[in-house]
């Protein structure tokens, strides 16, 4: 290949300037004459309880009230507005239990804000004052806040198809004792020489993505469904959207704008059943939905709250010979991708560490709650809170380091991957322990910090983990790829793939210019269009780079390739001898012998007939490369953080000093958007493990649905922060990239839990862990600091 | 609901536009002046989004202030800072530092920026961190965008000088 000219650069992004002029344009910029605005009628008075009459007529004789709907003026058809229950085949769905029973007007008002009717005015401001005119008489029913409530005998039913409200639990049809894992662990913890157990607790945390949801849909003259959407999976929408309303895929058209970020909470669909019910309600009509921020919080999914309960076993000398575990998750008021996340939660378990014998068990219960899903780690985050800290205890027990324990134990090239099928394709986690280490001073400061005195106590912790680089073998997965080349020798590749803002459309033309091997300015991207582009799954499991670049990298191959076999067929050699410098193609070792691509490419379209000869000027036909790709591996990132941090014990107060993550991916195609992911999902998982959680009262009523209430990071609470980007090379990933999207926000998580360990001598088994929760601990132990 | 007959200096153009007395200048500008590039992040002076500058150094939530009261005032939003096709040096450091991911945060925290270097022209790290809060950005970590407020100090100091 030689040496790489776009590849491993930290090139300008290709959508930064629009986005630092303020130009880039996001769902909610988008405009059109005579646009109605759309407003969905919520229910809060109650988290629970069934419509038993809904009288929209007040609202309708609003002036500049164009429609009311109730939950019969829209389809009746049922839906499930995840996405996930499209990538598992029909039988595969059937054994994981995955239903649609989601209404877009509901007459069960599962969570606070679920919503019940909608309002199409000509104004926002309108539909706003209509909507509040709604009347509407509830039969209250018992809110159910925890899976030990919504699961007890009497209690009412979410649904029919998921009797005592378990919504899901490992199937016995996949895994046998509904468990997965291997070995005999009852066994193996008689023989083990220490074991210990707890439960845990990991809160509902909220993507909190700055741009709020909007929509505009349209149902035009010519009978299409047309719908804006800042969605993460564009393809599968389309999907889903065509399927609700019983339209062919031809007739429905996703336009994906600029999306304002996502971490999951996009995958799916959130508000797009709705608007497009909407604007199938006035046809003509633009409808665009403007999401208030306090109703994301309600409406789009957010961390499944999680309890989890673990027991692990070790030899005196640390060997690791059995753990088991059982996660039970809140799953809110709907299915959605009820399958995935509890098994998940167990594959990053079975992925990390070396047990002899493993079992874990993972079941989801409604709740009336809004509802969870995807954000970003699935799972992972969760399983680093509980794991990083029993092995962290057993390492106190045990007298061993803990960074040796874990540069010992984990797994590595060679070892079953987390879905326990498929082997790990490069492990460089001993290269980001010594390396993390090194740069935070490790060793100096855990020895430090091991006797301290006074009211201010500074911790250092670890924590190592793996995530994925796409579905594969799990569930789906699908990219498809076409390149056509200009007659100028430029490129347009077109591509489904998603830029939530991780700045995937950069590295992607990054990998077709290097491919083509031609500048970038000369490849143009095409995405979010769903005429023009063919089949994506869309941006989650951290797919994008490592599926999407390498089937933007084949195409790119391809149509390289015929471009080479047609200048070998005019300078009469081999293919093999030839190559590219820019635009023009030479004959290896005889520069003279050269022809130009653009000629190539413009005699192919401008084929005119050579008055002379009566023949051809050149070859004939615009150089077109298309793959559908599908990968047959997967090479998942390993990766360790390390934070340093005080707890004021009088305070309860924690101060982050300092972190420092390191992570084996293989290749950076574009060295700052790997920090950036990096650096960014630090400050999602110190959120974690800190400050954020929703509450809801008694009532099920969400009570910090707001940025002041609901703590997230700020830039004065961020630690010091050092990004080690450890390049390896896989074998499997395009130029050897492996993922570093969702990576970042797992294990700030364990790492913070260990060092608050180490400061105060207490682990936190219930996260966030709050100045509250650190003084009552304190108080509880009647521990004193001097 | 009353309405007030106002005129609004955006990015050195003047506006005469009738607002409603409810109406913010968030609102104002998105709806009633076509410029898109303030952002609405939740509407209640939380995320700092709708940053806007006033005469050249404040910073203020747009989505806070009420339209009928920025009569005669000189407001600029990030789509105002470049000179023809020059971009601000704040805009430039962003672009140098790799400071933005999904960009919807960028317009409101480039004017920040603007206006904490208009009153301080040489912040230390902890006044850059400092002088962000009230502006969230979910995508970043802030570390870039610290880089960058004081990468564009330096640059701005030079051309000062």
């Amino acid at each position: 290949m030689g040496e790489l000219k776009t590849v491993g650069k930290s090139i300008e992004r290709v959508d930064i300037r629009a986005k630092v002029c303020g130009t880039a344009v996001y769902a909610a910029d988008i405009k059109f004459p005579g646009m109605l605005h759309g407003k969905v009628v919520r229910c809060y008075e109650h988290a629970h309880a069934r419509v038993k009459r809904l009288d929209l007529s007040a609202a309708a004789k609003v002036p500049g009230v164009i429609k009311v709907l109730g939950p019969k003026d829209v389809t009746t058809k049922k839906y499930n507005q995840s996405v996930i229950d499209l990538m598992a085949s029909k039988t595969e769905g059937q054994m994981l239990g995955d239903i649609e029973e989601q209404s877009i007007f509901t007459e069960h008002v599962k969570f606070y804000g679920d919503g019940i009717a909608g309002i199409i005015a000509i104004s926002e401001e309108v539909a706003e004052r209509a909507a509040q005119l709604v009347k509407v008489e509830y039969e209250p029913l018992p809110v159910y806040l925890t899976p030990e409530e919504s699961g007890a005998p009497d209690a009412v039913q979410f649904t029919p198809e998921k009797p005592g409200n378990r919504a899901f639990q490992l199937p016995e049809a996949m895994f046998p004792g509904n468990a997965l894992g291997w070995g005999d662990v009852d066994k193996a913890f008689e023989e083990a020489d220490l074991v210990i157990e707890d439960t845990f607790y990991t809160p509902k945390q909220k993507q909190c993505q700055m741009e709020p949801n909007s929509y505009v849909a349209l149902f035009d003259d010519e009978g299409r469904l047309n719908c804006w959407t800042s969605g993460q999976m564009p393809k599968l929408v389309h999907e889903k959207l065509s399927r609700l309303f019983e339209l062919p895929m031809s007739r429905v058209k996703i336009n994906q704008t600029v999306v304002g970020g996502g971490f999951g909470a996009r995958l799916g669909m959130v508000l797009e059943p709705e608007v497009c019910a909407m604007a199938l309600a006035v046809p003509g009509k633009p409808v665009k939905i403007q999401q208030p921020r306090e109703e994301d919080w309600l409406t789009s999914p957010s961390r499944h709250p999680s309890r989890y309960w673990m027991k692990i076993g070790f030899k005196k000398d640390g060997t690791p010979v059995a753990i088991d575990a059982k996660s039970v998750n809140f799953k809110g008021g709907y299915y959605l991708d009820g399958s995935a996340l509890a098994s998940t939660t167990g594959f990053w378990l079975q992925g990390m560490y070396k047990f002899q014998n493993l079992r874990y068990k993972g079941e989801s219960y409604f709740t009336n709650q809004p509802v969870c899903g995807a954000f970003r780690g699935y799972g992972n985050p969760q399983t680093n809170f509980v794991l990083e800290q029993m092995i962290e205890r057993a390492c106190v027990e045990l007298n061993l380091d803990p960074l040796q324990w874990r540069r010992k134990w984990h797994k590595e090239t060679g070892d079953l991957s987390w879905l326990n099928a498929t082997p790990y394709t490069s492990c460089a986690l001993n290269e980001c322990l010594d390396r993390g280490a090194a740069a935070i001073g490790w060793e100096e400061k855990r020895k430090k910090y091991a006797n301290q005195t006074g009211t201010k106590r500074r911790g250092i912790g670890v924590a190592v983990g793996n995530h994925t680089s796409g579905a594969f073998p799990m569930i789906l997965e699908h990219t498809t790829c076409t390149v056509h080349l200009n007659e100028d020798a430029s490129a347009t590749v077109l591509v489904a793939c998603s830029d939530l803002g991780q700045g995937s459309h950069t590295t992607l033309r990054q990998i077709a210019a290097e491919t083509l091997g031609w500048p970038i300015e000369d490849v143009r991207l095409e995405t979010g269009d769903s005429d023009a582009n063919g089949f994506d799954i869309g941006a989650h499991a951290s797919r994008t780079l490592y599926v999407g670049g390498a089937a933007v990298m084949k195409a790119c191959q391809d149509a390289r390739g015929q471009l080479l076999d047609r200048a070998a067929r005019i300078l009469k050699v081999n293919r093999d001898e030839l190559d590219m410098d820019n635009k023009t193609i030479y004959v290896e070792g005889s520069p003279e012998r050269s022809v130009s691509a653009r000629d190539i490419c413009r005699v192919g379209i401008y084929n005119f007939v050579d008055h002379a000869t009566g023949l051809p000027e050149g070859e004939m036909g615009q150089i077109q490369a298309y793959v559908s790709y599908k990968p047959e591996q997967n090479s998942p990132p390993f990766f360790a953080t390390f934070v340093e941090l005080e707890v004021d014990l009088e305070t309860g107060e924690v101060e982050l000093l300092e972190l420092v993550s390191s992570h084996d991916i293989g290749k950076a195609i574009h060295p700052a958007i790997c920090e950036g992911q990096m650096e960014g999902g630090a400050q999602q998982g110190l959120g974690m493990a800190l400050t954020e959680e929703t509450y809801f009262n008694e009532k099920g009523f969400a009570t910090n649905n707001s940025f002041t209430d609901y703590k997230m990071l700020g830039a004065s609470d961020m630690p010091r922060m050092t990004s080690i980007l450890v390049e390896n090379g896989d074998p499997y990933g395009p130029f050897g990239a492996k993922s570093v999207g969702e990576a970042g926000v797992v294990t700030p998580v364990g790492a913070t839990a260990n060092a608050i360990f180490q400061a105060t001598g207490i682990q936190f088994t219930q996260g966030p862990i709050t100045p509250e929760k650190i003084l009552r601990a304190i108080r509880e132990r009647g521990q004193t600091y001097v | 609901m009353s309405k007030h007959f106002v005129t609004l200096n955006v990015n050195g153009e003047d506006h005469d536009v009738v607002v409603a007395s409810n109406k913010t200048l968030l609102d104002v500008l998105r709806d009633q002046l076509n410029m898109p590039e303030t952002k609405y992040g939740c509407g209640t002076g939380e995320c700092g989004a709708c940053t806007v500058l006033v005469e050249d150094f404040t910073a203020i939530n747009s989505c806070m202030t009420l339209a009928a009261t920025m009569d005669g005032r000189k407001i600029t939003t990030a789509a105002g800072l470049q000179k023809g096709n020059e971009l601000h040096p704040v805009q430039q450091a962003f672009i140098d530092k790799a400071a933005v991911q999904c960009g919807y945060c960028t317009p409101g925290m480039v004017i920040k920026s603007v206006s904490l270097l208009a009153k301080n022209p040489n912040p230390t790290e902890q006044e850059i961190r400092e002088g962000l809060e009230g502006s969230i950005c979910r995508c970043t970590g802030y570390l870039k965008i610290v880089e960058a407020v004081a990468a564009a100090s330096k640059a701005m100091a030079g051309t000062a000088g």
